[in-house]
Order: structure tokens, then C-alpha cells, then sequence
């Protein structure tokens, strides 16, 4: 019995003084760190090989933009429609200068291009890390700079399809939440003046010669978005002075094939100043880097290639633009700006003034797709198509591996000479020439003292469907009788878009009632 | 063997039943209750033949039996007897009440209580009632049972129905709003392992007083499993329990057929819109009833659904000696989902308990239950593509003749932007999920003193694995309708998790003092890893080369090979106090401290206290038709740890990019940070437990408030969009409970018990740190935590009509300022400003329901018995996004109910928009259109069932048959235009139908 109750009380006390001393080790357990992150004060910003990587984040970053973002910065010019009605109506809405503050595309505009923005900021955060720990401090700045031009491309354009906004000054978005509006001249000369922070700091050789960052950016993009802004301020000896130094820099030149440049020839081409990269890595599966153009393309084709993929019809050059081309005698503008259909043809010879059309202007391209009718729209964008021979085998989506310029040299020379014309002075070429090197490349005569209406045309020919550039322009030029066409009424409240009510419920400086 | 020959025989002796037997003696006499009055309608019966009488208005009763026969005299509320009759023919008896309700065993965490000291508000559903119900989810088996505790069913087998205890105190999503299940011991997130026959009983720890033992995990509220064990000297009984049922979709949506698509196509005013539909009767011909309609007429929902079956069967073995007691069972469960494809969920679970006492000190035990299932998601973006796919297109296309390996219809072949035919989804994948659980419960307990002093030390372990192999099979159905490679993702993931139990208990009774004390530790250790990797091209047509190594190449893409895990520990201390002084006064309290490794702040401390005063015991309370009454009050605080930890800290992540037709890596850096800590709920409960007329009719009325001081919210990151994690407001849930029972016998010995419960619930933002609002949602789609409002409540425009004619349009000036047109909807100027924006937008409604009620009905009569349950709640809304999505995609097609009360001219409509109307982003915004009512009522579920006592019928030896028919949620109606009204989060995208179940069963018992 003694036996019996020596167990009973040795056993639960020797459990009991066991608790006493393992509970207390086990508490050290408290302090384990959270698994599979990388916390950021892990990293090691001592490799300064290191900091190149927030900076290819960034530019992966910039390449990721959401399809609907860009068509929404350009469908309201007269060179380009949203289609027919059926699918996203408040789109085809705002092309007829009918917004609606609650369309989620305004607000995926300004939270994607914010966000990105932001981004930037934090990389630049994180390459300060690195220099502080030894990396060379004139790398440091070069990245810096570069992650300045793409943020000033992004907040551009944010300006020009809003007009007043915030400029996001700090790293932490909460900041917003008290900033106040700066107006767009505000912003145009922020803008000029980062990127004359930058410029010093940058790269002088072409994009497609850099080894460190192939396709970044360099000096001359900084420049040129220097110019948009100055231009955009009306301080054409701005822009005249950031063209001349492009221009006589000799980096950049004309792509002669205007048809290739806006297929896989333009990738990294000598006349591109700014483009955002895709790949597919040279690989029919795997990895690979896409944008979405389905948005552009055609609903219906028959590919030269079968299987591979059609669009979506939302991105339809006007009749007006069309007619414009061939009052003009153009060829290749027009053939690579516009896929044709049988549709379209047939409406477009109903006018007599167009009853016979040149060869081009036929349904099948050049490699040999044939577009087929359908409901939304009767012509599709040219330059947001890749043919189907170009796809790489295995590949099916719709302009798979095509790169999306942003600026092109020919648009530095036609704002040069623009400015020239506008009352500035060049230090490069007179705006004749500039004028004339692009018309020469698109196979058209060269003409002698050039006016503003021939750099009006001109433009309109050269970069229709591209990023919205006649639609700011004509707001610039205050022709906004170009803007009622095809049954549209602009007025100048209709200049800028609302903000997206969901910003607006966010951030107080928008409530502007 | 044997069973099946016995179950062959039933029809036979159920021939035989009921055949008068001989009888000797006549007995006799009065029944009476303690203090001598006559007890009127008292049960009589004589357990040999089961013959019976019930006694009359003086008390007084007769009936013939033979001497040595057994008889039972058995009322409600009274205490039974049982008696050998003698020689001696007049028998009195006089029976006690019964104080069994209120001397039951209540499991409280880490220990069990008499539930007449309970302070606290705990609700306990019995087996009996569980297996009723005819589900593999145990939970769902309570709904309308508990009062404050909200059900929301899932109809996808094999999916755990999203349970609430009093409303809602954190922000949704990541799950972190579930309650606490304890099995046995064992920590889980859901019991969807269990089968119903595996649980012994389920407790509803509703209030912070009973629920705060737990601690950091306790502020959802806490839900106590006991799995089924055995009993000491009891015989062995065998049970076998089983169904076989049918599940049929239930208030399937109307869809919008071809003909009334084509009218709203014709009236949209859309040129691609008329072309499509001229396209399809080129492609498809013209009606023969209506030559202006395509020959197509497809109802996908139609398509797509399908009856399933449904089936369950378990065997249980328990019993006990001396020394040991012990239960074994195992169970199979089967049901397919009524979505046609490989949808299907089978479980197999086996358990066994066994306790042991080892000495007169020590008692060791244990307890293991092993699960087994396989489960075949739906691929519910079916629900979705049904609802949009356009009913001018055919399931087939002999068409399209390059289609491959199903000729589906192509809409793309009619003009629409996608290819819309939601076959592709059921058809071409596959998502398997290999779910295995093992639950192992190990204790051993030393009784120190004996009946005083008890320790006991107790490990815990859970180990799941779930394999997933979600398959997608190539297809081919148009250029922009195909996916070239098929692939095989396997994601395995892990969980172990350990909790390691020391408690030590003292009991003890001085006079009319009365205490328990307890302390205890509790050590929890909780690992995660799961690996996950996708290829493509595998031998899509033999099964057995189904691996990552058949397939042609690795998918590569981040996202496509994953490796993740976490590991958290937890220690905690806690104690409890409970005290009575001679059954009237109650106090009791517990304190737990609660270490963890997931914050930045490691401890929290959890204090509760609960008073009762049981009046009824009181010398001064003398109510006649009161037997019982005891108040109670009862105030704590609870952690909810279930916030995740991760968004404490800024991170970076690799990314890819093409430079220069190059992929190079780079680095992204999240730009937010916050340091998050686990909600605190503070609480407050006054209750009163009461029971009149003779126990018949029992009352449990509770009314709670309960805050979530530092609830984390998502909130949005202005600008860029996203969310992160912050503690920044207070959130109060607040309701009244109440229960009723009635039960009773008639003279003509019909037992039967009706209840019913109702439970409000408010639920209120009350504090937001000083900020107005915060959004959620989406910004389409918004929802709005206001001060003063419903937590995420819908968010928008309160419509007043439609608009009839061009006067009207001409009249106003809201209208002509927005270009309307007669169709388009009108909307409330709240603000009275003449203009309409931003300002005039209001509160829609919350998707918590704000009134609950259940009600059961049970009738026994001889072998017979009915079991009837209802269940309904009101208050909430649902956001109809289904519609709502129209605003993404507005040319295909939609429900029945809005093309036929669409406004199509004035007069037709002044609550739906025109055809051309719903187009139009005016019509699009969020308004109160969107937003529908979400009140539904069902029958739950009603059990008619006939008992044989085996012995009297077969003889001895033979088992006791239950032979039962089961209608399980045959009826659910609701205004809603949908499939059910129970949608979790209140946004209805695609929720899986829930189907009504028609079951047989047999219980048979050894």
C-alpha cells in the first residue's frame, strides 16, 4: 500500500515538476519569426550587385499595364473609335464624351498607374539601402533617374486625362489622403523638373545598345518627356531645346519600313524611344511576357497561320481618319494604321468620293490575313497587329511577343518642328527638314515651308491610334470642332475625365464639389 | 450474414405484431405525485408486450398482466419507476420530479459542470438529433437548433457550411470570423472529417463566460465536439445506421429563354446585339413557332444540373466492463453534388475510444479517429457561365466541325467576345482533393485525492494531409475558345498540429459551500507546409499516367511552382473558479493568459466573470407553475488570434520581365506596413433559465453585447488600390435569445415536444478611430463600414421608379442633365440638391441577417414517431452580382425575371430599366435595383419514422429496427432571384445551389 501511494504521488509530482521546467523552455518559442518571407530587414544590401534588382522590378512593373489602360487614355480622339455598341457601353460612352465617374476603367487607369507610381518610390527606397551600404553611388543615381523617367511617363498621362491631381511626393500612399490638387500646369512643370534632375544622371546610348538594361530607358527619353510636358505648357523653346538635343544627338533614326516598325521588326528598333518589352522568350510554351491585344484586334479573321487567336474589336479607326489618309494619297500610313473589312469597304465606297479605292485597301494584309466581318466594328488598328506568321509556332493569342511603343522618334521631329513653328528657335534641324524626314519615310513628297496646319496633319497621319496623341493635341490646339464628328458634340467641360468615384470617396483633395 | 437474413424477416413479423396475448391479473391504483395529487394522464407500461393504459382524472389506473411481468410508469417531468409486479394487485406509486434537465453534465472546456451552475449561455445538441440530418457536415445538422447561431449551408458536397456565433465581430475573409471547434481536446478550424455518427454531442459555447477558457482563440465563440465513447458496466450494443438518398436542386433560376432574349436583343438598341441574333438563326434557322427567334433554345441551368445520390452507413460497437469502457465505429459517406461533371465527395472514418482505469488512482485512455476522404470540386464558375450563357446557342454545334473532342457551340460563332458555353467547365476539368485526417487523443489522470484532487495530463494531435490534383484537359472549340495544353497542378499540403494539456482540478463541498478550482497549462504547437507544382501536356487519357513526371514539360511560371508553410506556438495559463452556497448563489470566473509567436506583442490576458441566483431555491419563492428560475450575468474578454500575421511587415517578391527579349528577375517591395495584434472582444450576457408547469415547458432567454475593440479592417491604401490589415475600429454585435420547450403526453399516450427559438442580432461599426467610413468590396460592387452602420454594409443609390415618358424626362432637370431616356431608372435625390452624384448615395442593407428563428415539432405514438424542423431568417440583403456583372459584359444573357418585367413601354415597369436601359452605366451603378432581399423560410427537415422493439416481435436476441423516411430542406422560399438565399458573404456570384435530400434509413440495434 505505502508502494502504492509512493507511485501515485511520485508520478504526478515528477509530471507536475516536469511542466515546471519544460513550459518555461518552450516559451523561447514565442520568438520564432513568421516562415517563408523575406522581411525586408533580412536582406543584405551589401551585395551592391544587388541593386539593379529593384530597378528591373520596376520596369517589370511599367510593362505590366492593364489592357483597358491605354485605349481609355486614347478613344476619344477622331482618329480612333470604341467600336460598335454591345459590350462596355460606358467605354463607347466616354468616346461620345458621355462619363460616367463609376466605370471601373477610370478607376483601373488611376490605381494602376498610381500604384506603379508608388512602386517606383519604394525601389528607389531600396536602392538608397543599397548605395548606404556601399553600392557606387553614380549607379545609385542612374537607377534613380531611370525610375524617375518612367514614374514622369506614368503621371503625364494621368495629368493629361485628368487635369488637376495629386502628385504623389512621398513613399507612403496614406500621405494622399492630405495632399492637395496641384493643376496640370503644376504637374507638367513637376514633371520637367524631375526629369532635368535626371538627365545627368542617364544613359546616353540607345536603348537596344544597353547591355545592363536592354530597352531601358536613357538621357533622350527623359528629354522627350520633358518636351511632352514643356509642350504641354506652351513653352515651345522648352521643347525645342530637348528635341534639338535628341536630334543632334544621332542615336535615334527612322525606321524605313514603316509597315515592320509596328511589328516584330519594332522591337528595340532604332526609332523608339520608349516601348514597353514582351517575350515569349523565342519558345512556343513556357514562360513568357505578354500584353493583351485582343483588345485591338478583329473579332473575327482567318489567319494566314490557323489557330491563332482573334480579338476583341473595341479599337476602331474612324471613317473620318480614313478619308483623311486618302485625301492625302497615303499608302503605307494607312495600310499600316488600318485593318479593313468587307464591311467597312463597302459603307466607305457608298460616299462616290470613294468608290474606287487603291489595292491596299482590301480585307486580306500583306502576310496574308484575311479579317472577316464582324458586329462590332468595321476596321480594326493596323499598328496594334502582329501577323499570324510572326507568331511564334505554339503561340495563339493575338499579337503574342509584339512590343507596345510608348514614343517614337518621328514624334520627337514633328514636335521639334511644331515648336519651331510655334515661335521657337532650334539649335538642330529647321522644321522643313523634320517634317520631310517623316514624310519621305511614308513614301510622301516632301513639301517646303511647312505651316502649323501641315504639322497638324502631319501628326494626325503619322501617330493615329498612338497613346492618344491627336486627342491631346487638338485639346492643345483648341480645334474643338475636330472632336464632333460622326454625330459627337464636344464641349470644353468634357476636356478631362471625371475622377473615379472610388477615388473620390478615398482621397478628400478630389472631392471638388 | 446473420443481419441480413434478420432484416429479410422483418415483413413477417411485422405481420405478427400486435397479436393479442392472454393476460391473468388485472391491477390497479393510483398514481400521485410527491405531497399526494393525483397525476392525470400518467404512462403505464408493461415492457413485456409493450401493452399499456394511462391513468384518468382521479390518478387512478387498470391494467391486465401477469405476475413477474415488468411495468413502467413514466410521465413527463417525473422521475420513472420500474416494478416487478407480485401478487399483490393494488399498486400506488408516487413519483418524484425530475430534476434530470437540470442535473445534466454540461462539457465545458477543460472540465464539465452541472448545467444548474452554469452562469453562462451553452447550448448542447445530442447524437439523436444530429443524425438526423442527412449531411457530411456534422454543423449543418444545427441550423435552427441554437439560438445566435447562424448556419450558412454550402450545397457542394464535402464543403463545411459557414458557421457564425453571434453575428459577425472581425472583418470576413480569410476565414477569421469562424468559431473554435474543440474535438476532444483538439483545436480545429471546421469538423468537416467528422460524421454525424461519430459525435456524441455538440456544445455551443455562445458567450464570453463560457467561452473565455480558450482564450486568444475564443472570440468567434467555441464549439465543443465529444466524439462517442463507451460506458463501464454497461453490455456490448452493436449499432448500425444508414440512409440512402436522393438530392435534387431545389428553386432552380429561370433563365430568360430565346425568344425573350431575342426581345430584349431587339429592344437594346444595339446594332452588334440584333446582328448576333441574326447570326444565330443563319447559323442555327428560325423557330418554327417563331420565325423571328433563332431555332435554339437552351436552358443551361438545366444543362448543367442533375439529381444526386446520397448515401451513408456506420457501424458502432460500444460497451464497457469494470475496469474499461470503449467504443469502436466506422463509417462510409457518399453524396454527389448536382452539378453534372466529377463532383462527387466519399469519406470513410473509423474511431475508437477507450478508457481505462488502472488502478483505483489512475485512469489512462485514449482516443483515435482516422478520415479518409476523396473529394471532386465543382468547378463553379459553371454557375456563372450558365447564368450568361446566351439561350440562342445549342450545348452541341454539328457546325463546328473542327471542334474537338466535344462539338460544343461556339458563341464567338454568333459575334459575342467569349465563347460563353459553360460546358468547358465541367467537362474539361477535374479537381481532386485526397483529404486524410488522423485525430489522436491521449491522457492519463491521477486521482490524488480521491473525488477532490485530480491531475490530468493530456496530448492532443491532429495531422492532415490534403493531395489536390486539379486537372485541365485540352479542348478546342473555336481559335479564341481552346486551350492548347492540357496541365496537372499537385498541391500537397501539411498540417500537424499538437496541443499538450496539463490540468489540475480540486473539488470540494463544505456545508452548503460547494467549489471547483482548476488550473492548467496549455502548450500548442501548429505546423504548415504545402508544395505545389504545375506541368503541362500529360497523357490526358490513362488515369494511371496522371504524375508531374508524365507531363512534357514543367509550367514554370511563378505562381506555378510554389513551396509555403508556417509554424506558430502558442502557451498559455489558465484557471477557473466555480462556487455555490447552497445552490442558489453562483459565481464563477476564469483568467487565461495566452502567449503567442504570431505578433509583434506576444501575451494577452482573458478574464471573465459570471454570477447566477437561482430564485426558485430561495425559501421566500413560492410561485405555483414556476419550478425553476435562475438569473444569470456574466461579463469577459476573448482573443481572436485568427488574424493573419503576415501583412505585419513589408516584404519582396521576385519577378520576371523581357528585357530585350531577355527574362531577366527583379525585385517588387510591398509599400505598406503594420503591425498587427489579435482582436479583443469584450462581452456582456444576461440570461435566465426557467422552467414551469411540471418541467414542462423550459424557457432560455439571453440577451448579449459584444465588442470587438481593436477589429482589424481591411482598409483601402488611397490611390493604388489594394487593402491591408489594420486594427482600427470597434465593432458591436448585439441580440436577444430565446428558447422555448413544451413537451408533454396525452391521455391517449401521444408524446410530443414542440419548441421554437428566435434570436435578433444587430450588428453596428462603433468606432472607426476617428475615420467616417471604410470602403470594401470592390469598386464597382461597394460595400461601406459607416459609424453607426452595418459592418460592410451595400453601398449606393436608392432607386424611385422608372422613368415613363419624355414629359417626366423633360421635368426633370436630373434627368435632362444626364441625357436619360424614358427605361432608365430613377433615383432618390437624398440630398435634395437637384443633382445626382456621390452625395445621394446611401446604406443598402447588411448581409447579416438581423432575426432568426427555428422551430421543431416531435410526435411519438406507440412505434411511431414525427419529427418536424423549421428555419427562417430576415433582415438581410444579398447583392445580385450575377446581374450586377452585366456592367462587365451587358449582350449576353440574363434571368427570366428580368426580361419579363423589364419596362418596355410607359406603364410596363416602374422597377426594372429598359432593355437598352440596363446597358447603360446610368442603370449600372450600384443602386438598391442590385440589391435584393434575402428573407427566406424552409422546412428543414421532417423525419417520419416507425420503431420495432426487436425482443417483442422477433423474440429474444433480436435487435430494436428504425425504419425512417427523411425530406431533408424540401422546401425553401424566398422573393430572391436566385438558387438559394443563403449566400455567405451576401454576394452572389456563383454559389452552389442547395439541394433538397429525400433519404431512407434503418437503424438496427444489437
Amino acid at each position: 500500500m505505502n508502494m502504492e501511494i509512493l507511485k501515485k504521488y511520485g508520478l504526478s509530482i515528477s509530471l507536475l515538476a516536469l511542466l515546471f521546467f519544460v513550459l518555461p523552455s518552450c516559451e523561447k518559442n514565442l520568438d520564432e519569426p513568421a516562415l517563408n518571407r523575406t522581411f525586408n530587414e533580412e536582406i543584405d544590401y551589401s551585395i551592391s550587385d544587388n541593386m539593379i534588382l529593384p530597378l528591373i522590378g520596376t520596369y517589370a512593373d511599367f510593362y505590366t499595364r492593364g489592357w483597358e489602360t491605354i485605349p481609355l487614355i486614347a478613344v476619344r480622339g477622331d482618329d480612333v473609335n470604341a467600336g460598335g455598341l454591345g459590350d462596355q457601353q460606358p467605354f463607347d460612352a466616354t468616346d461620345h464624351y458621355i462619363y460616367d465617374q463609376a466605370y471601373w476603367m477610370y478607376n483601373s487607369l488611376w490605381q494602376l498607374n498610381y500604384s506603379d507610381l508608388y512602386r517606383g518610390k519604394t525601389a528607389i527606397e531600396q536602392i538608397e539601402l543599397y548605395r548606404e551600404a556601399g553600392a557606387p553611388s553614380a549607379l545609385a543615381d542612374q537607377y534613380i533617374a531611370e525610375i524617375n523617367t518612367l514614374n514622369a511617363f506614368l503621371l503625364f498621362h494621368v495629368a493629361r486625362v485628368w487635369g488637376d491631381i495629386l502628385i504623389p511626393d512621398t513613399g507612403d500612399p496614406a500621405d494622399l489622403l492630405v495632399a492637395k490638387l496641384s493643376t496640370k500646369d503644376e504637374v507638367m512643370q513637376y514633371i520637367s523638373e524631375q526629369m532635368d534632375a535626371a538627365i545627368p544622371n542617364l544613359s546616353t546610348v540607345h536603348p537596344a545598345d544597353r547591355t545592363d538594361v536592354p530597352g531601358g530607358v536613357n538621357r533622350y527619353t527623359a528629354l522627350t518627356i520633358k518636351a511632352m510636358a514643356e509642350q504641354e505648357l506652351g513653352n515651345y523653346q522648352a521643347v525645342a531645346n530637348a528635341t534639338s538635343e535628341i536630334i543632334n544627338s544621332g542615336v535615334y533614326e527612322l525606321e524605313p519600313d514603316f509597315y515592320e516598325l509596328f511589328k516584330l521588326k519594332g522591337k528595340l528598333n532604332r526609332e523608339n524611344i520608349l516601348e514597353l518589352q514582351y517575350s515569349d522568350y523565342g519558345q512556343g510554351s513556357g514562360d513568357a511576357n505578354f500584353h493583351l491585344y485582343a483588345f485591338y484586334g478583329p473579332q473575327n479573321w482567318e489567319p494566314a497561320v490557323p489557330g491563332i487567336g482573334a480579338g476583341w474589336g473595341f479599337f476602331e479607326p474612324s471613317f473620318k481618319f480614313i478619308k483623311f489618309m486618302l485625301d492625302r494619297g497615303e499608302a503605307v500610313r494607312l495600310e499600316t494604321s488600318v485593318l479593313f473589312t468587307d464591311r467597312g469597304i463597302a459603307e466607305l465606297q457608298q460616299d462616290p468620293k470613294y468608290a474606287v479605292l487603291p489595292d491596299f485597301v482590301s480585307n486580306t494584309t500583306r502576310d496574308g490575313d484575311v479579317i472577316t466581318d464582324y458586329a462590332r466594328a468595321k476596321f480594326a488598328s493596323g499598328k496594334h497587329y502582329l501577323p499570324s506568321n510572326q507568331i511564334t509556332p505554339g503561340r495563339t493569342g493575338y499579337g503574342n511577343n509584339k512590343n507596345y511603343t510608348c514614343i517614337r522618334y518621328a514624334e520627337v521631329l514633328l514636335m521639334h518642328a511644331e515648336a519651331i513653328l510655334q515661335g521657337a528657335s532650334s539649335s538642330a534641324i529647321s522644321a522643313d527638314e523634320a517634317v520631310n524626314l517623316v514624310r519621305a519615310r511614308a513614301g510622301m513628297p516632301a513639301i517646303t515651308g511647312v505651316t502649323l496646319q501641315n504639322v497638324v496633319d502631319e501628326k494626325f497621319a503619322e501617330l493615329a491610334m498612338e497613346w492618344g496623341v491627336r486627342y491631346y493635341d487638338l485639346i492643345r490646339w483648341e480645334k474643338y470642332d475636330e472632336l464632333n464628328y460622326d454625330g459627337r458634340t464636344f464641349t470644353t467641360d468634357k476636356i478631362y475625365l471625371p475622377y473615379p468615384q472610388n477615388q473620390v470617396d478615398q482621397l478628400p483633395a478630389l472631392d471638388i464639389r | 450474414m446473420k443481419l441480413f437474413t434478420r432484416l429479410l424477416l422483418i415483413p413477417l413479423f411485422l405481420l405478427g405484431w400486435g397479436a393479442a396475448q392472454a393476460q391473468a391479473t388485472t391491477y390497479t391504483g393510483v398514481v400521485t405525485e410527491e405531497g399526494g395529487e393525483p397525476l392525470i394522464g400518467v404512462n403505464i407500461l408493461n415492457k413485456k408486450d409493450a401493452t399499456g393504459t394511462i391513468t384518468d382524472f382521479d390518478g387512478r389506473y387498470e391494467l391486465r398482466a401477469n405476475v413477474g411481468d415488468t411495468i413502467v410508469v413514466s410521465y413527463t417531468g417525473y422521475e420513472p419507476l420500474t416494478q416487478v409486479l407480485g401478487v399483490a394487485t393494488t399498486l400506488d406509486f408516487e413519483l418524484r420530479q425530475s430534476a434530470e434537465l437540470l442535473e445534466e453534465i454540461v462539457v465545458v472546456g477543460y472540465g464539465s459542470q452541472k448545467s444548474r451552475d452554469l452562469t453562462s449561455s451553452i447550448t448542447t445538441i445530442r447524437s439523436d438529433e444530429i443524425e438526423k440530418t442527412p449531411s457530411g457536415q456534422p454543423m449543418q445538422a444545427l441550423q435552427g437548433k441554437v439560438a445566435g447561431l447562424q448556419i450558412v449551408s454550402a450545397g457542394s458536397p464535402g464543403e463545411a457550411p459557414k458557421v457564425r456565433v453571434r453575428g459577425v465581430g472581425s472583418y470576413p475573409g480569410s476565414d477569421n470570423e469562424a468559431p473554435l471547434y474543440v474535438v476532444d481536446g483538439m483545436f480545429f478550424d471546421n469538423i468537416d472529417f467528422l460524421n454525424n455518427n461519430d459525435i456524441k454531442s455538440i456544445s455551443v459555447l455562445k458567450d464570453a463566460s463560457a467561452a473565455a477558457i480558450y482564450g486568444v482563440r475564443a472570440a468567434n465563440g467555441v464549439v465543443l465536439i465529444e466524439t462517442k465513447g463507451g460506458k463501464f458496466d454497461a453490455p456490448a450494443q452493436i449499432t448500425y445506421d444508414g440512409y440512402y438518398g436522393v438530392q435534387a436542386a431545389q428553386n432552380v433560376l429561370k433563365m430568360a429563354n430565346a425568344e425573350q432574349f431575342t426581345t430584349m436583343a431587339l429592344e437594346s438598341g444595339s446594332e452588334a446585339d440584333i446582328s448576333f441574333i441574326n447570326n444565330a438563326m443563319q447559323r442555327y434557322g428560325r423557330s418554327r413557332i417563331n420565325p423571328n427567334v433563332p431555332d435554339a433554345n437552351t436552358d443551361w441551368y438545366d444543362v448543367i444540373l442533375r439529381n444526386a445520390a446520397i448515401m451513408n452507413h456506420s457501424v458502432d460497437v460500444s460497451g464497457g466492463g469494470s475496469k474499461a469502457a470503449y467504443s469502436v465505429g466506422t463509417s462510409y459517406f457518399m453524396q454527389e453534388g448536382i452539378l453534372d461533371m466529377k463532383n462527387e465527395y466519399e469519406r470513410f472514418n473509423l474511431r475508437s475510444k477507450i478508457d481505462f482505469k488502472a488502478t483505483d488512482w489512475l485512469t489512462i485512455g485514449g482516443n483515435a479517429i482516422i478520415s479518409n476522404g476523396t473529394r471532386y470540386l465543382p468547378e463553379d464558375a459553371a454557375w456563372f457561365l450558365a447564368y450568361y450563357a446566351v439561350p440562342i446557342m445549342p450545348v452541341y454545334d454539328e457546325k463546328n466541325t473542327d471542334a474537338t473532342p466535344l462539338q460544343l457551340a461556339n458563341a464567338q460563332d454568333l459575334g459575342y467576345r467569349g465563347g460563353q458555353n459553360p460546358l468547358v467547365a465541367t467537362e474539361f476539368n477535374e479537381n481532386q482533393q485526397k483529404i486524410r485526417k488522423l485525430l489522436g487523443n491521449f491522457y492519463v489522470q491521477f486521482n490524488i485525492l480521491p473525488e477532490k484532487l485530480s491531475f490530468k495530463s493530456a496530448y492532443n494531435s491532429s495531422y492532415t494531409t490534403i493531395n489536390s490534383r486539379n486537372l485541365d484537359f485540352p479542348y478546342f472549340i473555336g481559335n479564341n475558345f481552346q486551350r492548347e495544353n492540357s496541365a496537372i497542378q499537385k498541391i500537397n499540403s501539411n498540417y500537424f498540429n499538437q496541443i499538450w494539456d496539463n490540468i489540475l482540478t480540486y473539488e470540494d463541498s463544505y456545508g452548503k459551500h460547494n467549489l471547483t478550482a482548476m488550473v492548467g497549462s496549455s502548450y500548442r504547437d501548429e505546423a504548415y507546409d504545402q508544395l505545389e507544382v504545375r506541368a503541362l501536356n500529360f497523357p490526358t487519357d490513362q488515369e494511371a499516367a496522371w504524375f508531374i513526371d508524365q507531363a512534357e514539360t514543367l509550367d514554370t511560371d511563378r505562381g506555378n511552382v510554389g513551396d509555403d508553410g508556417s509554424r506558430y506556438y502558442g502557451i498559455s495559463y489558465f484557471g477557473r473558479v466555480a462556487y455555490n452556497f447552497a445552490n442558489r448563489y453562483l459565481i464563477y470566473g476564469t483568467y487565461r493568459a495566452d502567449g503567442s509567436n504570431k505578433y509583434q506583442e506576444k501575451w494577452g490576458y482573458f478574464p471573465t466573470v459570471g454570477v447566477g441566483w437561482v430564485l426558485s431555491e430561495e425559501s421566500f419563492f413560492d410561485v405555483s407553475g414556476i419550478n425553476y428560475l435562475k438569473l444569470r450575468a456574466s461579463w469577459g474578454e476573448l482573443g481572436n488570434d485568427r488574424i493573419q500575421a503576415s501583412d505585419g511587415a513589408t516584404t519582396t517578391s521576385v519577378v520576371t520581365t523581357s528585357l530585350g527579349d531577355v527574362q531577366y528577375s527583379g525585385t517588387q517591395t510591398s509599400n505598406t506596413f503594420s503591425a498587427l495584434r489579435w482582436e479583443v472582444v469584450e462581452e456582456t450576457n444576461f440570461g435566465l433559465t426557467a422552467e414551469f408547469l411540471r418541467s414542462r415547458l423550459s424557457v432560455e432567454a439571453d440577451y448579449y453585447t459584444r465588442d470587438t475593440k481593436n477589429a482589424a479592417i481591411r482598409v483601402n491604401i488611397p490611390a493604388i488600390g489594394g487593402t491591408v490589415l489594420r486594427n482600427v475600429g470597434v465593432i458591436r454585435n448585439s441580440g436577444f435569445e430565446l428558447a422555448l420547450n413544451w413537451s408533454n403526453s396525452t391521455s391517449s399516450g401521444i408524446n410530443y415536444s414542440i419548441g421554437g427559438n428566435i434570436a435578433t442580432l444587430k450588428n453596428e461599426v462603433i468606432s472607426l478611430f476617428g475615420q467616417p467610413y471604410i470602403d470594401g468590396g470592390t469598386a464597382e460592387f461597394r460595400q461601406r463600414s459607416i459609424v453607426g452602420e452595418p459592418l460592410l454594409a451595400f453601398y449606393g443609390w436608392e432607386t424611385a421608379g422608372v422613368y415613363q415618358n419624355q414629359a417626366e424626362i423633360d421635368a426633370d432637370p436630373i434627368a435632362v442633365a444626364n441625357n436619360l431616356e424614358p427605361g432608365d431608372l430613377k433615383y432618390v435625390d437624398q440630398n435634395g440638391d437637384g443633382v445626382n452624384d456621390a452625395e445621394d448615395r446611401v446604406v443598402l442593407g447588411s448581409y447579416l441577417p438581423s432575426f432568426m428563428f427555428g422551430a421543431n415539432l416531435g410526435i411519438s405514438f406507440k412505434g411511431f414517431d414525427l419529427s418536424a424542423n423549421l428555419y427562417g431568417q430576415s433582415g438581410n440583403k444579398i447583392l445580385n452580382r450575377r446581374r450586377g456583372e452585366v456592367i462587365f459584359t451587358n449582350d449576353t444573357n440574363l434571368d427570366a425575371d428580368l426580361a419579363n418585367n423589364r419596362w418596355h413601354g410607359e406603364g410596363t415597369s416602374n422597377s426594372y430599366p429598359s432593355s437598352k436601359g440596363i446597358r447603360k452605366g446610368w442603370n449600372q451603378r450600384l443602386s438598391d435595383y442590385w440589391v435584393d432581399d434575402g428573407a427566406f423560410w424552409r422546412i428543414q427537415n421532417v423525419q417520419l419514422a416507425y420503431n420495432i422493439q426487436g425482443e417483442k416481435v422477433f423474440g429474444p436476441g433480436a435487435p430494436d429496427l428504425r425504419v425512417s423516411f427523411t425530406a431533408d430542406r424540401p422546401l425553401t422560399v424566398f422573393d430572391y432571384v436566385g438558387f438559394t438565399a443563403e449566400i455567405p458573404d451576401g454576394v452572389d456570384r456563383q454559389t452552389y445551389p442547395i439541394p433538397a435530400v429525400y433519404t431512407v434509413g434503418l437503424n438496427v440495434k444489437f
